[in-house]
């Protein structure tokens, strides 16, 4: 049981702004993040998904039990609504979309680009970040939110364990154990090249 | 990335590529401050209207603090009844009446009693007792459905759930049609009670005059001489001698100024332009006017993606429209919308 999740819970359906700010807090920029690595959409559009599941969140609040970590609760409600997301932009009748028009415009002048955005690098850059999120979404849920945590978020250790309702010790062999999932992981879907050749 | 004051993660140097491979490809753009903000504003408006509007909130806008005994003894105990007398009847049992949307130029401050002064952020609750003055310009969000908009400068207090009394400054009402509420909104002035009849309307009351202006559906304006029903395109003004005049009013353009830059975010992604038009229209005070079938149904079955947050509502509404196969002209007070470009 995530006793703490679960009395945060209880003090927001309480009414408790303190509460509310808590939560907020320490889930909004996360799951930012969460939905960034599993979607190639826009600031405009992450916002509004991050919004949406908040919000379907704390609409549903009354439901939650605290079997799961709040977190983990939380995202599986953006893991629904990135795909509903996807499920819209593929059967819209007519699509018109408002994001700013003035983006390609600016990246056709940007004529000098520093080296490390040369297109090669870029390329290679991009292939990397794919294969890594491929090789993140092979693994178990478990690992790859641990992962995220310590090396997207830049979580501590004990952050992380307070998150997944651990112990610093169990935490630390859960990452220990995703590090090694990472790595098989990594070695097995694509050797050399497809991972912008690097080998782990 | 590894963390000094952790103990040593089992792997050690070999994990080193891996580490790097992960920090460089997780780390993501976090949401900007003003994104944040938005969401936290459309969060906590929903949490404020679901939550219990109870509870240990009370905490939040304690005064003071404990913080010292001994040789203060003496004094704590005439502190104490003080404290005792006005701390009385708590801040937590008091009726959630809004939640703060929007805030600009410094906030709402707040003054609940003797010991209670606070400056209210978004996402906070105004609550049944409280008096507040807005520095800036602010949008509420009610608890009973519709929204308040607060000229900066404005003293509003708070005497029940559905009864404001507009001491000084300017507020806009804008209540939705079909909004089941147990009692309509009622505001006090300093000349008269102003009671909604399902409608958006603005008040106005200084040390000179109280003028209301009616820009959707119906007010009922009592005072000490009678009482009088306004609808849209009205205003009144009263003078402090208790008379009462009435005109007409364009329910559009420049005055309404003010009230259109507080307006809420309307969430394009996902809905009609119909649905979009629609708030337009109510946002600018101008009928909607499809000039044939045609472009009534390329509304309908138009679906809108993205955002058209921090533009003014004119701007959006053309940006929005020269995506699609409509066009629209302002023809009188109404927007007219036509589908043949």
């Amino acid at each position: 049981m995530y006793e703490a999740d679960r009395k945060l819970v209880a003090r927001m359906l309480a009414g408790e702004k303190r509460a509310f700010d808590e939560f907020f807090n320490t889930s909004a920029q996360r799951l930012t993040a969460f939905a960034t690595r599993r979607s190639g959409l826009d600031a405009a559009s992450l916002e509004d998904v991050v919004q949406n599941a908040l919000i379907k969140a704390i609409r549903r609040l009354a439901s939650y039990r605290g079997e799961a970590a709040l977190f983990t609760w939380l995202s599986e409600i953006c893991r629904h609504e990135l795909a509903d997301v996807r499920r819209k932009a593929a059967r819209q009748p007519v699509h018109v979309s408002l994001f700013e028009p003035g983006t390609t415009e600016v990246a056709v002048t940007q004529l000098l680009a520093p080296e490390h955005l040369e297109p090669v690098a870029e390329l290679n850059t991009e292939q990397r970040r794919a294969a890594v999120m491929r090789v993140m979404g092979s693994l178990p849920e478990h690992y790859a939110v641990a992962l995220e945590a310590k090396y997207g978020d830049g979580l501590a250790v004990q952050d992380i364990a307070r998150l997944l309702g651990l112990t610093i010790v169990a935490t630390q062999s859960l990452l220990a154990r995703a590090r090694e999932a990472f790595r098989e992981q990594w070695r097995e879907s694509a050797p050399g090249a497809a991972h912008g050749g690097l080998a782990l | 990335m590894s963390d000094a004051s952790q103990p040593t993660i089992p792997g050690g140097a070999a994990d080193a590529p891996l580490e790097d491979l992960l920090v460089s490809h997780l780390a993501t753009q976090p949401l900007s401050p003003e994104a944040l903000e938005r969401v936290r504003g459309a969060v906590a408006q929903v949490w404020a209207a679901t939550s219990a509007p109870v509870g240990t909130a009370e905490s939040e806008r304690s005064l003071w603090h404990w913080g010292r005994w001994g040789a203060l003894a003496t004094a704590a105990g005439l502190v104490a009844a003080t404290i005792g007398f006005f701390a009385l009847k708590p801040v937590g049992e008091q009726a959630r009446v809004g939640t703060v949307a929007r805030v600009s130029d410094g906030g709402i401050d707040i003054d609940a009693g003797f010991w209670r002064h606070h400056t209210l952020a978004v996402g906070e609750a105004l609550r049944v007792g409280d008096t507040l003055k807005a520095r800036g310009p602010a949008l509420v969000v009610l608890s009973a459905g519709g929204t308040l908009r607060v000229a900066g400068g404005s003293r509003i207090a708070i005497d029940g759930a559905s009864h404001l009394a507009l001491e000084d400054g300017r507020l806009y009402v804008d209540k939705p049609p079909g909004l089941a509420e147990p009692e309509p909104l009622q505001i006090a002035t300093r000349v008269g009670l102003v009671e909604h009849l399902g409608t958006e309307f603005e008040i106005v009351s200084d040390n000179q005059v109280v003028r209301i202006r009616v820009r959707e559906g119906r007010v009922r304006f009592s005072w000490a001489a009678g009482v009088i029903i306004a609808s849209a395109g009205t205003e009144l003004l009263t003078t402090s001698a208790g008379q009462v005049t009435q005109q007409p009013v364009p329910t559009f353009g420049r005055e309404w100024q003010w009230a259109a830059a507080l307006a809420p975010n309307f969430a394009v992604e996902g809905r009609s332009l119909d649905d979009y038009l629609q708030w337009v229209s109510r946002e600018l005070g101008r009928p909607l006017d499809y000039k044939n079938a045609a472009a009534r149904e390329g509304a309908q079955r138009t679906i809108l993606h993205g955002s058209t947050r921090s533009q003014a509502t004119l701007d959006a509404l053309a940006d929005v429209l020269s995506s699609t196969s409509l066009t629209y002209e302002l023809v009188g007070g109404a927007i007219r919308v036509h589908s043949d470009r």
